[in-house]
This record gives C-alpha cells, sequence and structure tokens, in this order.
C-alpha cells in the first residue's frame, strides 16, 4: 500500500519532477561551461564540450525517470505512451487500418471457428465424473479376403478398415461382455451399449400422442458406471436389465420437456414404446448425452428389453445372441479402479481376451486371424465422430492456417510499406537518442494492437462462423449432436494466436524499419532514395510476401476449384431417376401396433389416399428411399446358384412411374399385385445382364430365401425390366437389384417410406400428408419428412460442406491477397512518383509506365505462381479421398486457378498503375 | 576530452553509491560538486560518467538514503542540492564496512600471492 500511494505521488508530480530533472542537468551543464571557460575554451566552445561531456541527455532523462517509478510502472507508462501513439497512427491512416483489421479479424474468426469445431470434437470429454479414468475397448485385426476366415462371423456395429493398418472395432459378443466384468481388480466398473437399429426410431406414445424417439439400449451399470445422477426419479440400475424385470425407461432432459413439459412430469408415467408398455422411471442430467458425441438418444432401454421390442419383428433380437461367442454387438466401456493404468489394463485384458477368442475359433484359419484388445482412453467416449470429421477437419484447419498466413503477410507487407514511408521519422527518433529497442517495441505495440483488434473482431466472426458452420454441417437434421460453441478454451487459443500473428507479422518490419543509417536516411527527400544496395534488400522482403500471398491463393482457389468441381461431378451423376418434385416420408405402422397381414391394407390405404391429394401427379411407397436403399438377402433365379451380390427393394404400385425410373421391357409394378395374386419382380438392367445375360428375363422366375436360413420364402415372375437406378448410395457402382411387391409375402412390410411427386414445390403437401395419417391412424407418426433432393444431398453433405467452404475460403484468400498487392503496388508507385514524373516529363509514354508498373506485378505473380503450382501438385494428393470424378491434379481446376489469380492481381497491379500513368511530369517535380 | 587523465579506473560496480554518501557526508552540496568532488579526492583516478551520476542520485533518493531541495549555489544560482538523511548516515557505515571488510580480504588474498610468487 504504502509504496503504491508513494508511486501515484510520482506520478501526480511527475510534471514539475520532469522540468527540476531538466533544471538540475541545465545548472550542470552551465557549471560544466564555466569550468572550461576557465580552463581556457571559448564560451561557445565551452558549452558545447559541456554537452558532449555529458552525453545522451535523452537517454540519461529516460534512465532517471526509470529510477522515479516502480520498474513496472515505467513499463506501464511507455505502453500508454505507445498505445496512444499506436492510436494516433492508426486513425491517421484509416484505410490501412481498416484493410489490415479486417483481414486479421477474417483470417482469426475462421480459425477460431474451425478450432471451435476440432474442440468440441477432437477434445472435449464425457460431462461425467473423473472421465480420465474412463476406457473403451475395441479389437483390431489384419484384414483378410473371406468372412469365413474371421471369428467374427457376424457384426452390426461400424468397423474401420485401412488396407495397410487392418481392421478395427468396438463390438464385442456378449460372453466376451461377462469376460472383462470378471476382472475387478483392473475395473471398477465395466458398462455396455447397444444402439440397436430396433431402437433407432422408437414409436414413443404417451396417452395415444404417438412421437418418434431415438433410443439407445445400454446395460444396468451404464449410469453407476458414468457416475451420472438423475435429473429427476432414478436411472437404469442393474436389476432393470435382467430377463423378465419390469420394463423401464428413462428419457434424457430435453426429450422429457419436449414430450412430457419438463422432468418432474416424465417420471413415473406409463409410456408405449413401439406399442409395448414401458415405464419412464427417471431423467437423465441437461448435459449428459450419452457415451457417443455423435448421438444423443432421447430414451434409454436396459439391454434386455431388446428381446421384447424384437419379439414382434421378422428380424428382431433374439435371446440367442447373448450366448452367441462368434455375433459381435455389444460396444463396451469401463472404468478403471485408481491407480491402474492405461498400460496395466491393457496388460491385463488383452491376453485374457486372446485366450477366450482362441476358444471361439472354428478352425486354423481364423486361429491365424484372431482379433487382438486395444484398450483405448474413453475420457471422450466412443470415437464416432472424431473417426468422422478429424480428416476434414485437419484439412479445413490446414486452409484456414493458410488465410491467417496470408493475412499475416498482408498486413506485414503494408507494415513494412509503412515503415519505409516511416525511415525518415524514425531516423530522427534514433538520431535524438531513442534505443533502439524502444522503438522495436512501440512498432511492435503497433502491431499488437492491430492484431488484438482483429482477434476482438475475429470472434465475433466466430460466433458468427460457428453458427453457420452447424447449420452446414447439419444440413437440415434436427438431432444435430454436434455443438461447438466458444468457451475459455477457444477464446483462449484465439487470444494467443492473436498475439502470435502481431509478433510475427511485426517483428520483421520493427527490425528492418530501425535498421536506418541514420543520415543517409534523413537526407532522403520524398523523390527517391539514394541507396540502390539497401532498397534492393528491403524490396526483397516485400517482394517474399507478395510471391508467398499469391502462392497460398492458389493453393487455396485449387482447393476450392477441386471441391467444386467434385461437387458438381456428384451432382451431375446419372440418377437413373428424377430427383426434383419429390416428398419422401416415412411411416411405420408395425410399431404402432398393426399386424399382418392387416398391415399391408393399412399401407395401400393410405398409398390409395396420398394419390387423391390434389396436386400429387403419382404416389408410391418403398421400404427404404433408393439413395439408403441396402436389403440383401438370399437371391437367386431359380434353379440356378445364388449371386451374393443381388438386392432387393421392396416397393408399392407405379413405383417405377412415380420415381421416373424408365421401364424397358415389360411392365410396372401395380395395384393389381396384392396380396394373393401371383408374386412378381421387376429387375434392373445390371440383374438381367448378370443373372441372364443374352437370355430374355421376363416370365423367368425368382426364388428368395430367408435370412437365418435357405428355406425358399418366395417364387416370383419377373415382369418388368427396369433401367438401373442408383440403389444405396451416389456414388456407389449400381448392383443387381430386384425390385419385388411389398404386399406379396416375405420379407413383411414393416417401415415404409412413401414418394410423393408433386407439382411444384413438394414441402407444400406436408400438412395435407400429416392429417391424412393423422385420420387413419394417430398412432403413427409422420417422421424424416425430406424431399428426394435433400435425402440424396444429405449422402454427400461433407462435399457440399467442403465445396462451399472451401469457395468461401478461395474468396477470402482472392480478395486478402488482392488488398496485399493492391496495397504493396500502390505504394511502390508512390514512392517512385519522382522518378516516374522525370521519365515522363523525359518522353515516356503513358502506356510505357503502365506496361512497366505492370510488369513488376506480372514477375511477381508468375514467381507465386510457379510456387504455389508446386506446392499444390504436391498436396493435393492429401485430400484425394475427399474428390469423385477426377484425379488430384486436375488441370480444368489448376488452369481455372491460375487464369483468376493472375486475373485478379492484374487487375490489383493496373488501378495503380493507371494511377502511375496519371501523374503530372510537373507536380512530381515540384515535390521538394 | 584533453582534460581525461591519462590513466584511470571504472568504477566497481556499486561503487557509486558508497562514494556519493560519503561524499555527501561532508555537508549538503549538488550533483556536479559531487562529481567534481569524486574526482579530484581521487586524483582523477575517478570519473564519475554524469550518464549514472544523476539516476543514481535520483535512485538514493528514492530509497530515502538521501534527501533533495533546491537552494543556492555559491555562485547564486538555484541547484539542486543533496543531503545525507539521517536512514543514509547508517547505511554510509554498514556500506563502508563491508567495503572494508572486501578491501582487505582482497589485499591479504592479492599480497599472499605475491610473498610466495617471491
Amino acid at each position: 500500500m504504502k509504496p503504491f500511494f508513494r508511486k501515484l505521488k510520482w506520478l501526480t508530480e511527475r510534471r514539475g519532477k520532469d522540468a527540476d530533472l531538466r533544471a538540475e542537468l541545465q545548472f550542470h551543464l552551465d557549471e560544466e561551461a564555466v569550468e572550461r571557460q576557465v580552463e581556457g575554451l571559448a564560451e561557445e566552445e565551452a558549452a558545447r564540450a559541456a554537452r558532449r561531456d555529458l552525453g545522451n541527455i535523452a537517454l540519461l532523462q529516460e534512465d532517471t525517470r526509470a529510477i522515479w517509478g516502480m520498474p513496472g510502472w515505467t513499463i506501464v507508462e511507455q505502453l500508454i505512451q505507445d498505445l496512444r501513439y499506436a492510436c494516433r497512427t492508426m486513425a491517421a491512416n484509416r484505410l490501412f487500418t481498416l484493410l489490415a483489421v479486417l483481414s486479421l479479424a477474417l483470417g482469426i474468426g475462421a480459425n477460431t471457428a474451425i478450432y471451435s469445431f476440432m474442440d468440441a470434437i477432437l477434445m472435449r470429454s464425457l460431462p461425467v465424473p473423473d472421465p480420465e479414468s474412463l476406457v473403451v475397448l475395441n479389437w483390431h485385426a489384419n484384414v483378410i479376403r473371406h468372412d469365413q476366415d474371421f471369428v467374427m462371423q457376424s457384426m452390426s456395429g461400424t468397423t474401420y478398415g485401412d488396407p495397410n493398418s487392418g481392421t478395427t472395432a468396438g463390438v464385442f459378443p456378449y460372453p466376451a461382455y461377462e469376460l472383462f466384468r470378471k476382472y475387478d481388480a483392473v475395473f471398477s466398473t465395466v458398462f455396455a451399449r447397444y444402439p440397436s437399429w430396433q431402437v433407432k426410431n422408437l414409436n414413443f406414445a404417451i396417452k395415444g400422442q404417438a412421437g418418434i424417439a431415438t433410443g439407445d439400449c445400454v446395460s444396468g451399470e451404464y449410469f453407476g458406471g458414468l457416475g451420472v445422477p438423475p435429473a429427476a426419479g432414478r436411472l437404469i440400475i442393474p436389476d432393470d436389465d435382467r430377463p423378465g424385470a419390469p420394463a423401464v425407461a428413462v428419457v434424457s432432459y430435453a426429450y422429457s420437456q419436449i414430450r412430457f413439459g419438463g422432468p418432474a412430469k416424465a417420471d413415473g408415467q406409463p409410456i408405449l414404446l413401439d406399442n409395448l408398455p414401458f415405464t419412464v422411471v427417471g431423467v437423465t442430467p441437461p448435459e449428459f448425452f450419452g457415451v457417443d458425441p455423435a448421438a444423443a438418444p432421447d430414451v434409454y432401454l436396459p439391454m434386455h428389453t431388446n428381446e421384447l421390442l424384437g419379439a414382434a419383428n421378422q428380424f428382431g433380437f433374439r435371446p440367442r445372441r447373448y450366448l452367441d461367442r462368434n455375433d459381435y454387438w455389444i460396444q463396451i466401456m469401463g472404468r478403471l479402479r485408481p491407480g491402474v493404468s492405461l498400460a496395466q489394463a491393457q496388460a491385463t485384458l488383452a491376453p485374457a481376451f486372446q485366450q477366450w477368442v482362441a476358444s471361439t475359433a472354428a478352425n486354423d484359419r481364423q486361429r491365424a486371424n484372431l482379433p487382438a484388445l486395444v484398450v483405448k482412453e474413453g475420457a471422450g467416449g466412443l470415437d464416432t465422430l472424431r473417426r468422422q470429421y478429424s480428416q476434414p477437419l485437419f484439412v479445413l484447419m490446414t486452409m484456414v492456417g493458410l488465410i491467417l498466413a496470408l493475412a499475416c503477410a498482408n498486413v506485414a507487407n503494408l507494415l513494412l510499406a509503412r515503415a519505409a514511408a516511416r525511415r525518415r521519422e524514425i531516423a530522427l527518433r534514433l538520431s535524438v537518442g531513442a534505443g533502439r529497442g524502444r522503438i522495436v517495441r512501440q512498432l511492435l505495440t503497433e502491431s499488437l494492437l492491430l492484431a488484438s483488434l482483429g482477434g476482438v473482431l475475429g470472434v465475433l466472426f466466430a460466433i458468427w462462423g460457428i453458427r453457420f458452420l452447424t447449420v452446414l454441417l447439419a444440413n437440415g437434421r434436427a438431432n444435430f449432436t454436434l455443438h461447438a460453441a466458444l468457451n475459455w478454451h477457444v477464446l483462449g487459443a484465439a487470444g494467443i494466436l492473436s498475439l502470435l500473428t502481431g509478433v510475427l507479422f511485426g517483428l520483421a518490419p520493427a527490425l528492418q524499419a530501425t535498421r536506418v543509417d541514420v543520415m543517409p536516411a534523413l537526407k532522403e527527400t520524398r523523390a527517391g532514395r539514394q541507396q540502390p544496395a539497401r532498397a534492393f534488400r528491403r524490396v526483397s522482403l516485400s517482394h517474399l510476401l507478395m510471391v508467398s500471398q499469391i502462392g497460398i491463393s492458389l493453393l487455396l482457389l485449387v482447393a476450392a476449384g477441386l471441391f467444386v468441381r467434385t461437387l458438381s461431378n456428384l451432382h451431375s451423376v446419372d440418377l437413373g431417376f428424377n430427383r426434383e418434385n419429390v416428398l419422401l416420408f416415412r411411416l411405420d405402422a408395425r410399431k404402432a401396433g398393426h399386424k399382418d397381414p392387416e398391415i399391408a391394407a393399412f399401407y395401400g390405404d393410405l398409398w390409395k389416399r396420398f394419390n387423391a391429394i390434389p396436386g400429387v401427379r403419382s404416389a408410391s411407397l418403398s421400404e427404404d428411399s433408393l439413395i439408403q436403399a441396402g436389403t440383401g438377402l438370399p437371391l437367386g433365379v431359380a434353379g440356378e446358384p445364388r449371386n451374393d451380390a443381388n438386392r432387393i427393394l421392396s416397393v408399392g404400385p407405379a413405383f417405377f412411374a412415380t420415381m421416373q425410373i424408365p421401364i424397358l421391357a415389360g411392365r410396372d409394378i401395380g395395384d393389381r399385385d396384392r396380396p394373393g395374386s401371383p408374386a412378381v419382380a421387376v429387375i434392373n438392367q445390371e440383374f438381367a445382364r448378370t443373372s441372364f445375360g443374352d437370355r430374355n428375363p421376363l416370365g423367368q422366375h425368382l426364388t428368395l430365401g430367408r435370412g437365418d436360413g435357405d428355406r425358399l420364402a418366395r417364387d416370383m415372375e419377373i415382369v418388368g425390366v427396369s433401367k438401373n437406378a442408383r440403389y444405396g448410395g451416389l456414388t456407389r457402382d449400381i448392383p443387381p437389384v430386384a425390385y419385388i411387391a411389398y404386399s406379396q409375402g416375405y420379407p413383411r412390410p414393416d417401415q415404409m417410406v412413401y414418394a410423393l411427386r408433386t407439382a411444384g414445390d413438394p414441402l407444400r403437401y406436408i400438412n395435407s400428408v400429416r392429417e391424412i395419417v393423422r385420420q387413419a391412424d394417430a398412432r403413427v407418426p409422420v417422421y424424416e419428412v425430406r424431399t428426394q433432393a435433400a435425402d440424396i444431398d444429405r449422402t454427400i453433405n461433407q462435399e457440399i460442406t467442403f465445396a462451399q467452404l472451401c469457395s468461401g475460403f478461395a474468396i477470402l484468400a482472392l480478395l486478402i491477397a488482392c488488398v496485399g498487392l493492391y496495397g504493396t503496388v500502390s505504394y511502390n508507385v508512390a514512392r517512385r512518383t519522382g522518378e516516374i514524373g522525370i521519365r515522363m516529363a523525359l518522353g515516356a509514354q503513358r502506356g510505357k509506365v503502365v506496361q512497366m508498373v505492370l510488369r513488376e506485378v506480372l514477375v511477381l505473380a508468375a514467381a507465386g505462381l510457379a510456387i504455389g503450382m508446386a506446392a499444390a501438385l504436391g498436396g493435393s494428393k492429401l485430400v484425394a479421398s475427399f474428390l469423385y470424378g477426377m484425379k488430384a491434379n486436375d488441370p480444368l481446376a489448376l488452369t481455372l486457378a491460375v487464369v483468376t489469380l493472375l486475373g485478379a492481381a492484374l487487375l490489383a497491379g493496373y488501378i495503380p498503375a493507371r494511377k502511375a500513368s496519371r501523374i503530372d511530369p510537373m507536380t512530381a517535380l515540384r515535390h521538394e | 576530452m584533453s582534460a581525461r587523465p591519462p590513466t584511470r579506473v571504472d568504477l566497481l560496480q556499486g561503487t557509486l553509491d558508497l562514494l556519493i554518501l560519503r561524499t555527501l557526508l561532508a555537508g549538503p552540496t549538488h550533483g556536479h560538486a559531487v562529481a567534481k568532488h569524486i574526482q579530484r579526492t581521487s586524483e582523477d583516478l575517478l570519473q564519475v560518467e554524469t550518464g549514472s551520476l544523476y539516476p543514481a542520485l535520483h535512485r538514493l533518493e528514492a530509497k530515502g538514503w538521501i534527501a533533495a531541495s533546491w537552494e543556492l549555489s555559491d555562485k547564486g544560482k538555484r541547484a539542486r542540492f543533496y543531503r545525507l538523511t539521517s536512514f543514509g548516515r547508517k547505511q554510509l557505515v554498514t556500506e563502508q564496512s563491508k567495503w572494508q571488510a572486501f578491501a582487505r580480504a582482497m589485499g591479504l588474498i592479492l599480497n599472499s600471492v605475491d610473498q610466495e610468487g617471491k
């Protein structure tokens, strides 16, 4: 306190003290002078000698002042002084400041936005206590050709394959889960989940009001192991997870609000899930989203309710899966005991699993390809999102990094130009005794101030960018779980980034600016400088920056070109059907309680009513939309060996007419193909080619076997051959497909996707559709409503996002580079006004002057393009996996990028060049 | 420059403060006089750089070892006069004994080497 007040007093008396010090030093000079005069020097001479003897007065004053205050105060004082000065210079150069801050803000904003997504996806921990002690169990195996060579005879779940490193997955047989549970020296708890397809879209009915809910099946130890407290009621406990236990459900906080009006009201409510009675016993806390960041379930069910839900379904869950040692489906996580490390867990569990899995092998080939256990850290939960987004995010991060580099180069270049303009000022300050470090610090203060302003504005841009990116990535999905947000993590990163950029682009110009020979710099006039050698070195740094800017811009332009071309290739893929003006939506009558054979009639009746909506030209239904289809059952030509590549799609009447898939021979499936009438099928060209060759397929018979055996389930006559249409994806090769009537036996109809070809905007018909379904049966919810175009776009979401983002980035880069180019060239022109004036006075033509300026720009552009091209050729291989229908070094994309950049560079150079040619020689020469 | 003696000793770090305090023991005086006094008393062996004298005076003042006031010099001009405070006097005693101990130690070591060398 006391020293603080003393310093405060010093500060207030500061002005007086400065005067005091000046007077004191003056007295010293006078005394000294008098003494010299006594020694015999003339008065003037004596005064000068005294002065010389005193040395650097400014420095002395500075040193003395430094003693008055605390060391910290001096720095603060100088900082305030520097900041004031920086603000003044910035205000004096508004355009410069605006351009610099804006380009930095865009760079920092883009980086912050992308980084916040990286933070959300790659670094965020589960919102549970002590997430660091959680582990996820995976297995890893070598890649092999035939499924028979694996002990994994069937699998449900995602596997991540790589031809080099092998296959990794996080699904296990239930007996393996029981094995791991025995290791309680390693684990304090082991728990499991199964995101079964059965619970993906649950019919969730409260007092007759049906809705769709996403479910997750969890083991009894799941919530206890994670340490999640309930928001209301209780969560699932081990006693709930056994055969015959009362059917209970736990809902998420958000879902309790949507459907019940709050967690307290949800607790204890009886509900129907897929028409089976359940009781809601509790609600999860608001921040909890499960263990898979890619999916936030609305409802959690005990694992063993799977049997209940599957019993009614032809492909439903059967209890024998709990015993099957070669069926991989359950996802396992665990919490390590305190003091047990990941390596210790791995060392204990891997051999145990190894021994167990060896006992499940049926032959030597399987024994040679056993999966090995990998214990992974589980603080972030399952890595679905990480695997999906880490590579695209890496590409995006590289791009925004390049943009920031571009912005930095830009500001550095502008600062460099300005520092050159301030040579005389700096030389003057150096000559009156300012220390070099002091001036560097002052210049750095300016660049840091610029960077800070850019950072603040950049965070604003980032907020906007995160919203935009979320919309872009979610692409209309309501349950999109990826929520990136600005947190201290991200803001800290943005702050550090701003400071770093400030130092980065500020240091070089500052150091160069203060490396001045004072005398020649002071002698300079505005007409030009005398020292060509020095000028060359200065120009070379600014040239280097410009060249690198052009190179970086080219890289981004090439990337944008590649992604835009990929997108346009994807959009021009021959679908085989007409995607425009089709409304798609999904219904599941079986989950609402409809049974065979009534369900087929229910669907048929709805089809008729949809057909009758005014404006609906044609309607049909199929088990899935064409792009999402994928059903494989044993199917082949009667009496011939089966082709395993054959696929089926259950469709309703007028499917080909509605989707506008041309029938090449025979007929469409129609209203007459009912239950009881002879079973029919339409095959695509690919099916005809692979199974019949030159023979006429019409009238031939196909046989369909049951999925769980080879028993004959259906015999069908081929009544038509259609043109190939996309099946199960946009870019996948079209497989041989048999389109079979949905109502003519096995497989019996479950969910159905209706397709309505409409006049005008398909989304206008949603209300009519909902009304019709509500009248037919209010227990059947209408969901996944989208247009056929959106259905397709969803599968190429990443490509769309990339194309849009990269185009944006490329435009940004081009703008920043043009601003830099323009600024530097104009500055150079302004600096050479005198020289150009002389040239023109001596008879140089205007065109010649324009040429002279543009030549410089072109040389720089050519150098930048050459470097950028080399980098693009090397770097585009990195994004090859994101491209479709083209090579990484697509000549069109490269050419377009070069031409665009060259055009932009010439434009940026032409404006100052024209200005140069308008210089009036008389005015130019009259300068000083 | 010609005024400088042919041989000069650079001031040891930290000794300027002691010299200033010792000079002021004789009575209050201004900065120029302090410099001259040190120069003269050391028979021109020590020359105080003005660049370090004034910061040192202000540093001692900030520490409260000396105090300053504006008074008239013997030639009738206004000058900033420094005088020892009682605190500074105490400091001078400690600093001086420290220095003497140091000088004695140095002397012992240097002389002993001398004798053995002979």
